[in-house]
């Protein structure tokens, strides 16, 4: 992300003319990038598969299908609950992550430098090891004014997404307000904005529209963490899925299974990756 | 997930009521919020699996049912596997574990086991008949599955030098099994003797040694519940199921191998109680 | 060595700060062996995605309409759908249907393994990426460049090996570098197919000795560390090939 603003902003300098202008998704001129005809093929894949297991599959069993069909509401159940925690999890993390990218751009010397360092700290580790911390590390519960205030294991799991979030939009936010022209702040102090004025009227109204596609990539790479939370004993879809076959303890249901719920996670992500997309080229900035 | 909404809805009433979740008394607080929270296994015919409707059933929730109607309360299942189900306790999310748990020190640091324990396997491992495995020793070096948290996994890694592949659950380590990837599994010789029972994929199949470090399973609570009027009426109550036979008709009616533990608990407790 | 060994131990017993994996030696063992693996795995993975993402941008560019069609399913299958359950597919569900072979001392194996299984999941899912950012390279260098090469008598392989993607490795460094340090971060997910990696053998030792605090703070630091190092030698490595006159 850094890279491709660097890179956009000096390519029309023009001091040297073996590149043009780098970025990531705005150059993409192709027409048949990001069609249905993709969710199409994928659909084709999973009749497919299941037809190669239907026809594997010994003759006295219940059919594949009609196996797919009788465990699809308890599926969907477990699927609906992936959205539930990327949403709370992206609400979070949104919040927070703000907070600690306007640290990170504070005039303040130790305010920067501490939200530099802990946006760094959870950008680079893990999701998977955060999300054990908090699950193992979280009390169960906390006295706040006198009020027990209880955690589940699904909630620490959720703060346990958030926590990455958090890191990676701070990063977004500073990203914005630092591809902001120094310019515009000079204007506004000659205008005598004090620094917040400039900040809150000027340079963060024109922020949002750049942070909005990033903030979709997040959410989309959110999305696909939210599974992580099966490992660590939250039941989502993945748990769903492994019940089912443990239920089942059929070896042939395996492919058409984990072939279905990838199935809903791209049904679910790549519109918003088509919708970040043109966002992105709406927004792109025309130097 | 209606049990979902129910958790984040006690969760928003707790916050605005300001009810504490954590009461000294397990027996009160349950009382109070009229329901038990049991921590089962989802994964674990026949147990506790799920049936299609994604209802969890098996001779372990038969048991947390039989517990819930005792105290007149509701119930509330919550799955557990073998490496949260101590954490879950101790961090109050469950009230108590029946989740197919071993009885033993180390774990007994961290929870309180219920005596008389309810069950009674050992350590054996299930493999394919063309392996050829015939002593505990042959298996040095060799890939065997296994889950991750047994409390076996420790002794038989360093008794045995096996290369020990864990995963998170039965099913991921059965199919393991199954593709090869492993030529055995080091597991409960209740459960495997349930699944060689079954036939079909399942002939290929052997128990081939000796089941081994006999192990009793236990419910577990809280240390506070070791002697609390809760801890005390979930002793009662296994003792009932041993006694009265309840143990022995359910483990039949999952169709599980007539165990000589229980029918042993069950002569020794009938003949104390006359 | 031992009395730094015997230290933790004295560690524990006065303070409770269990470090089994030093004064342990199966626990030392497993934990060094799981570091190893981690590194292992990395290296593995991010040759790969990089010749995944280098070959699969070439064909992108391709006159065959089908062949980009290809590239481009693969890469939106990839990208919108969790590693998590591509690795579950991979092991699970493809490895279960390969044909198995027998090994050294005769048992019937698949013929691919878990760590293998890890590192082509994972190298595909990284790789999807990476062909993205290449072709973002690759289009950031002038149509013109490639025509010269085309007068001066380059084939279209050679002018994509010799003159397009030098220019454009260097463009993408910096993106490149972002999902690499993603990639590091994603080979944790090896756990669930029982890779010895860090997380595996640390959650192996935290079950054995119920040091769960201890270890998940060895865990994050160590991750964190790891990603600092390649940070490190990625961003010399951006310096020495940037190029000259050309950004800041």
């Amino acid at each position: 992300m850094s890279g491709a603003r660097k890179h956009r902003s000096v390519g029309g300098t023009g001091n040297l003319a073996v590149l043009k202008p780098f970025s990531l998704h705005n150059a993409a001129p192709s027409a048949w990038r990001l069609q249905p005809g993709h969710g199409y093929m994928l659909f084709a894949a999973l009749v497919l598969f299941v037809l190669v297991g239907e026809v594997q599959a010994a003759p006295a069993r219940p059919s594949i299908i009609a196996t797919m069909w009788k465990w699809t509401p308890f599926l969907l159940q477990g699927f609906a609950f992936n959205i539930l925690i990327s949403f709370v999890s992206i609400i979070i993390g949104t919040m927070a992550g703000a907070a600690l990218g306007l640290g990170q751009i504070s005039v303040s010397r130790p305010i920067r430098a501490v939200s530099w360092t802990v946006t760094q700290f959870f950008r680079n580790a893990p999701w998977l090891v955060l999300l054990f911390y908090c699950i193992f590390l979280i009390p169960f519960e906390f006295e706040l004014f006198g009020v027990t205030i209880p955690f589940p294991a699904w909630i620490k799991a959720v703060i346990g997404l958030s926590l990455p979030v958090m890191a990676n939009f701070s990063e977004i936010v500073r990203g914005a307000v630092q591809s902001i022209p120094d310019g515009q702040w000079e204007a506004a102090e000659s205008l005598a904005y004090t620094r917040r004025q400039t900040l809150w009227l000027i340079v963060l109204p024109q922020c949002i529209k750049r942070m909005l596609p990033p903030w979709m990539n997040l959410y989309a790479v959110l999305t696909m963490a939210t599974p992580l939370v099966s490992i660590v004993g939250v039941g989502e879809g993945m748990t769903t899925t492994g019940e089912i076959l443990a239920a089942e303890n059929r070896s042939d249901l395996l492919i058409p299974f984990y072939m279905y719920l990838l199935c809903l996670f791209f049904i679910y992500c790549y519109p918003i990756a088509r919708w970040t997309i043109s966002l992105e080229r709406k927004f792109a900035v025309k130097i | 997930m209606s049990k979902w909404f129910a958790t984040i809805c006690t969760v928003f009433l707790c916050l605005v009521a300001g009810a504490g979740a954590s009461l000294a008394d397990t027996y009160e607080a349950i009382k109070k919020r009229g329901k038990i929270v049991v921590g089962v296994k989802a994964d674990y015919r026949p147990w506790g699996y799920r049936d299609p409707s994604g209802e969890l059933v098996g001779l372990e929730i038969d048991m947390a049912k039989d517990l819930a109607d005792t105290l007149a309360v509701d119930l509330e299942l919550v799955p557990v596997v073998g490496s949260n189900r101590m954490e879950f306790l101790n961090q109050e999310k469950i009230d108590i574990i029946i989740a197919t748990m071993g009885d033993n020190m180390k774990r007994r640091k961290v929870v309180t086991m219920i005596e008389p324990n309810y069950y009674a396997g050992g350590t054996n491992i299930i493999a394919s008949k063309a392996a050829g495995f015939e002593n505990w020793t042959d298996l040095k070096n060799q890939k065997i599955c296994g889950i991750q948290g047994a409390y076996y996994n420790r002794r038989v890694l360093q008794l045995y030098k096996i290369d020990l592949v864990a995963f998170k659950g039965v099913p991921e380590a059965v199919n393991a099994l199954q593709q090869g990837s492993c030529v055995g599994f080091v597991y409960d010789n209740t459960w495997i003797e349930k699944t060689l029972a079954e036939g079909g994929e399942w002939e290929a199949y052997e128990m081939p040694f000796e089941t081994e470090d006999p192990s009793v399973w236990a419910i577990g609570v809280r240390h506070e519940d070791a002697d609390s009027p809760f801890g005390l009426m979930v002793k009662g109550k296994v003792a009932d199921w041993h006694r009265t036979g309840w143990l022995l008709e359910h483990e039949q009616k999952w169709g599980i191998k007539r165990s000589p533990f229980l029918v042993e608990m069950n002569e020794a407790l009938k003949t104390r109680a006359k | 060595m031992e009395a730094i060994w015997s230290w933790f131990e004295w560690l524990y017993e006065a303070h409770g700060v269990n470090l089994s994996i030093f004064y342990d030696s199966l626990d030392r063992d497993r934990f060094f062996f799981g570091l190893l693996t981690t590194i292992r795995l990395s290296l593995i993975c991010i040759v790969a995605s990089v010749v995944i993402g280098v070959v699969g941008a070439w064909l992108q560019t391709s006159r065959f309409k089908w062949t980009s069609r290809l590239v481009q399913g693969y890469i939106q299958f990839f990208r919108n759908t969790p590693p998590l359950v591509q690795l579950y597919f991979f092991f699970f569900a493809i490895g279960g249907v390969l044909p198995k072979v027998p090994d050294a001392s005769g048992h019937m194996v698949p013929p691919i393994g878990n760590f293998t299984w890890a590192a082509i999941s994972l190298s595909f899912f990284a790789g999807a990426f990476n062909v993205e950012i290449f072709r973002a390279g690759i289009e950031a260098v002038p149509k013109s460049t490639s025509e010269a090469a085309e007068a001066l008598g380059y084939t279209r392989l050679q002018s994509y090996i010799y003159i397009i993607l030098p220019l454009a490795f260097r463009v993408c460094l910096p993106s490149l570098n972002n999902n690499l340090v993603n990639l590091v971060k994603t080979t944790t997910l090896a756990y669930v197919i029982a890779v010895p990696e860090l997380l595996y053998v640390s959650s192996q030792i935290w079950s054995d000795q119920f040091n769960v605090r201890e270890m998940m703070n060895v865990l994050l630091f160590t991750y964190v560390g790891l990603v600092a190092v390649l940070v490190f030698m990625m961003h010399r490595w951006e310096k020495t090939l940037k190029i000259p006159g050309y950004g800041r």
